[in-house]
C-alpha cells in the first residue's frame, strides 16, 4: 500500500508539472500572439474577433490564472477549435487517437508475433548459425532508422512494384478488409521490424539465463518433449523484460509514431501535432501533448503498480 | 528434434565458436574504419578533392559549392553504375549523362559530396549534443546518487518529467518553440535549437544509468575508506566514483550518439532541423522523397550512409560493453 501511495504521488507531481509546464510554453513563445493570428486567417479578421481570440486564450491574464483556466478547459474538455476554426480540438483528437492506437496495436502484435518464435529458436540453438544470423538482422533493424526503412521499402512496395498505395488513406476495416490491409500493412511492417527486433534480443537473453536454470535441466531429465520445455517451461519466467519494454512502448508508441505517420501520410496524433506546430496551432498541440503525456504516464503508472502487485521484491525496492 | 544435448546445461558453458569470435573482430575494425573515414571525410569535406568533381560538371565555377540555394541545372542525374534507371525525363541544360558515384540531386547538385557536408553537420550535432548530455546528465546522476535522499527524489521527478513527452514529440516542440518567425515568413534555423533539443532528450536516461551506477559504488569499501580518511565529497565523487561509473557512461554515450544522429535525422524528416541549403542526412532524404519514382538515389544514397553509420557506432558500442562486462567480471 505505501508503495502505491509513493507511485500516486510521483504521478500526481509529474502531472501536474505536464499541465503546468504546457500551459505556459504558450505564454513564452515569441510573438505568439502574431503567430496565432496569422494561423487565424489571412486578412479577414477585424480588432473586435482578435481580442475575442487572444481572450479565450487568456494569455494576458497572470500565468497562475493561465493555468487554472487551462485546467478548467483540460477537465471539463472545452477543448475549443482550432485557430482557423475549421475542426474542434476535441475531434481532431479522437480522430488521430483512432488511427495511432490502430497503428500501435497493430505492430505491437506483429513485432511480438515476429520476435516470439525467433526467439525462441535462438535461444534454444544458442551459438548456432540460426542464432548468428537472426542476431545479426535484428542488429541492422535496430540501426536502421525508421523513415530510411520506411523510403527503402516505400522504393520497393510502392514504386517499382506497386503493390501498396504509396499514401495510405484511412480506411475502416469493416468498410472494405482487403482496402484496410492494404493501407495498413506498410505502415504496420515499418514500425513492427525495429520493434521485433529489441524485443527479440531482449527474450533472447532472459531465455539463455532460463534455460540454464535447473528446472530446465529437471524437465529435460524428466523426458519433457523440446516444444513443451520452450513454451511450458521457459517461456514464461523470461518474459519479464519483454513484457516491460511492451508495455512502456504502448504509450511511446501512441504519439512516437511520428515519422511513420508522416512517411505514408497517415493522420495520426504524432503527425498532427507536427503540422500544428508547423501553422501555429498552439492550443491543438498543447492539448495533444497533454493527452499524449497523460497516457504515457497513466500507462507506466499501471504497470509499476502490476509489477509491484506481481512481484514483491519490486515494491520492497529491492528490483530495478 | 532428437537433438536434445544443444539446450545449454548450467556447467557446460562453451566458448563460442572460433569462426563467430573472428567475424566479431573483423566487423568491428570494419566499423572501426568505416567511422574513421566518415570523420575524415566531414572535417575535410570542404578540401577534399570529390567536391571538385561537381565543379568539373558545371563549366560556371559558382556551381561548385554543394550547398547553394540557386538552381544551375533543373536536372537530376543518376549514378555513374546506374545503368538500370532511366533517363528520358526532360533535363534542362547538358544532355542527361550519368555522373558521381551517387547521382545528382534535383538542384544538379553531387549527392556524393552533399553526403559528405551533411556528414559534418549530422555528426557536429550527433557529438555535440550527446557531449553536453553527459556533462549535465553526468552530473545530476552523480549528485543524485551520492547525496541521496531529497536531492535523489528531487532530480528524479525532473527527470521523470522530460521522461512524460514522447521523446520526439519534446525535441519537436522544442525546436518549434525556437522557431519567432511567423507562418508566413520563410523559417531559417540554426544548429543551435536541434542541439539544445537533443540535450535535454539525452539527459535524462544518462542520468538514470550514472545514478544506478553510483549508487551501487557509493558503498563500496574504497569510498568509505576516502571518506575515513577525510576526503570531501567532491572530491570522492570525481576521484573515486567518476572513473568507475566512467565505463558505463562511454558506452552509453556512444550508443546514444547513434540514437541522436537518427533523431536528428527524424527532426529533419519532418522539416525541422538546420534550413535548407545546409545539408544533413535527414534532410536529404527527406528532399528525396517527392522524386522517390523517377530519382530514387536522391533519397536512397544518404540513407545507406547513414545507416551503414549508424550500423557501425552501434557495433562499436556493443564491443565496448563487452569489453567492460568481461573487465568487470574478472575484477
Amino acid at each position: 500500500m505505501r508503495y502505491f501511495l509513493q507511485k500516486l504521488s510521483q504521478l500526481l507531481i509529474v502531472v501536474f508539472a505536464v499541465t503546468f509546464t504546457v500551459s505556459l510554453a504558450l505564454g513564452a513563445i515569441p510573438n505568439a500572439e502574431e503567430r496565432i493570428i496569422a494561423a487565424k486567417g489571412s486578412g479577414a479578421i477585424n480588432d473586435e474577433e482578435k481580442n475575442k481570440l487572444l481572450d479565450s486564450l487568456n494569455l494576458r491574464e497572470p500565468t497562475i490564472v493561465q493555468y487554472g483556466y487551462f485546467v478548467q478547459d483540460l477537465v471539463t474538455l472545452d477543448w475549443g477549435t482550432t485557430f482557423n476554426g475549421n475542426q474542434s480540438i476535441s475531434t481532431s483528437i479522437s480522430d488521430g487517437l483512432k488511427i495511432s492506437i490502430r497503428l500501435m496495436i497493430y505492430g505491437q502484435l506483429i513485432a511480438l508475433l515476429i520476435a516470439i518464435p525467433i526467439a525462441l529458436l535462438a535461444a534454444y540453438r544458442n551459438g548456432g548459425v540460426f542464432d548468428r544470423t537472426s542476431t545479426t538482422v535484428s542488429f541492422g533493424f535496430i540501426s536502421m532508422p525508421n523513415y530510411v526503412l520506411a523510403t527503402v521499402l516505400g522504393l520497393l512496395f510502392t514504386v517499382r512494384w506497386q503493390w501498396f498505395p504509396a499514401i495510405s488513406t484511412d480506411i475502416g476495416f469493416f468498410a472494405s478488409p482487403w482496402e484496410h490491409f492494404k493501407n495498413f500493412f506498410l505502415p504496420t511492417i515499418v514500425l513492427a521490424l525495429p520493434l521485433a527486433a529489441t524485443y527479440m534480443r531482449l527474450l533472447r537473453a532472459d531465455l539463455i539465463n532460463t534455460l540454464q536454470s535447473d528446472f530446465i535441466t529437471t524437465a529435460r531429465a524428466k523426458g519433457v518433449s523440446t516444444p513443451r520445455i520452450l513454451f511450458g517451461h521457459a517461456l514464461r519466467p523470461s518474459l519479464f523484460s519483454l513484457v516491460t519494454a511492451a508495455a512502456v512502448n504502448v504509450g511511446a508508441l501512441v504519439g512516437g509514431s511520428v515519422v511513420v505517420e508522416t512517411a505514408f501520410n497517415l493522420n495520426g496524433l504524432g503527425r498532427r501535432t507536427v503540422l500544428g506546430i508547423f501553422a501555429s496551432e498552439f492550443r491543438l498541440v498543447q492539448i495533444t501533448v497533454v493527452v499524449l503525456a497523460l497516457v504515457y504516464v497513466t500507462i507506466n503508472f499501471l504497470v509499476d503498480i502490476l509489477y509491484g502487485f506481481l512481484d514483491p521484491r519490486v515494491r520492497a525496492g529491492r528490483l530495478g | 528434434m532428437t537433438d536434445t544435448t544443444s539446450v545449454s546445461l548450467p556447467h557446460d558453458d562453451r566458448p563460442a565458436p572460433k569462426k563467430f569470435r573472428q567475424r566479431g573482430r573483423f566487423t568491428k575494425w570494419i566499423s572501426v574504419a568505416w567511422l574513421i573515414f566518415i570523420v575524415f571525410t566531414a572535417i575535410g569535406a570542404s578540401w577534399l578533392p570529390y567536391v571538385k568533381h561537381s565543379c568539373d560538371q558545371f563549366a560556371n565555377e559558382d556551381f561548385c559549392s554543394t550547398h547553394l540555394d540557386t538552381n544551375p541545372l533543373l536536372s537530376e542525374r543518376p549514378p555513374t553504375w546506374a545503368f538500370f534507371s532511366e533517363t528520358t525525363r526532360p533535363v534542362v541544360g547538358d544532355a542527361p549523362e550519368r555522373a558521381g558515384f551517387f547521382g545528382t540531386d534535383t538542384n544538379g547538385f553531387d549527392i556524393f559530396s552533399r553526403t559528405m557536408f551533411g556528414a559534418r553537420n549530422s555528426l557536429l550535432i550527433g557529438s555535440m549534443s550527446i557531449i553536453f548530455g553527459i556533462l549535465i546528465g553526468g552530473t545530476l546522476g552523480l549528485i543524485a546518487g551520492y547525496v541521496g535522499k531529497r536531492v535523489d527524489k528531487v532530480i528524479d521527478t525532473i527527470m521523470n518529467i522530460f521522461l512524460a513527452f514522447p521523446a520526439l514529440l519534446l525535441a519537436i516542440f522544442i525546436v518549434g518553440f525556437f522557431d519567432s518567425s511567423t507562418t508566413s515568413e520563410a523559417k531559417s534555423r540554426s544548429i543551435v535549437p536541434i542541439i539544445i533539443a537533443l540535450v535535454i532528450l539525452s539527459v535524462p536516461p544518462i542520468a538514470r544509468l550514472v545514478r544506478a551506477n553510483t549508487i551501487v559504488f557509493a558503498q563500496r569499501e574504497f569510498v568509505l575508506a576516502a571518506r575515513s580518511l577525510g576526503a570531501k565529497n567532491a572530491r570522492v565523487i570525481v576521484r573515486e566514483i567518476l572513473p568507475n561509473v566512467f565505463p558505463a557512461m562511454v558506452t552509453f554515450a556512444i550508443t546514444g550518439m547513434a540514437i541522436l544522429i537518427v533523431a536528428e535525422g527524424a527532426l529533419a524528416y519532418l522539416g525541422l532541423s538546420v534550413s535548407a541549403p545546409t545539408p544533413t542526412w535527414g534532410a536529404m532524404i527527406f528532399g528525396g522523397q517527392a522524386k522517390l519514382e523517377t530519382a530514387w538515389w536522391i533519397s536512397i544514397m544518404p540513407s545507406i550512409v547513414l545507416f551503414l553509420t549508424v550500423l557501425a557506432i552501434n557495433l562499436l558500442g556493443d564491443a565496448l560493453s563487452e569489453k567492460f562486462r568481461i573487465k568487470e567480471a574478472i575484477e
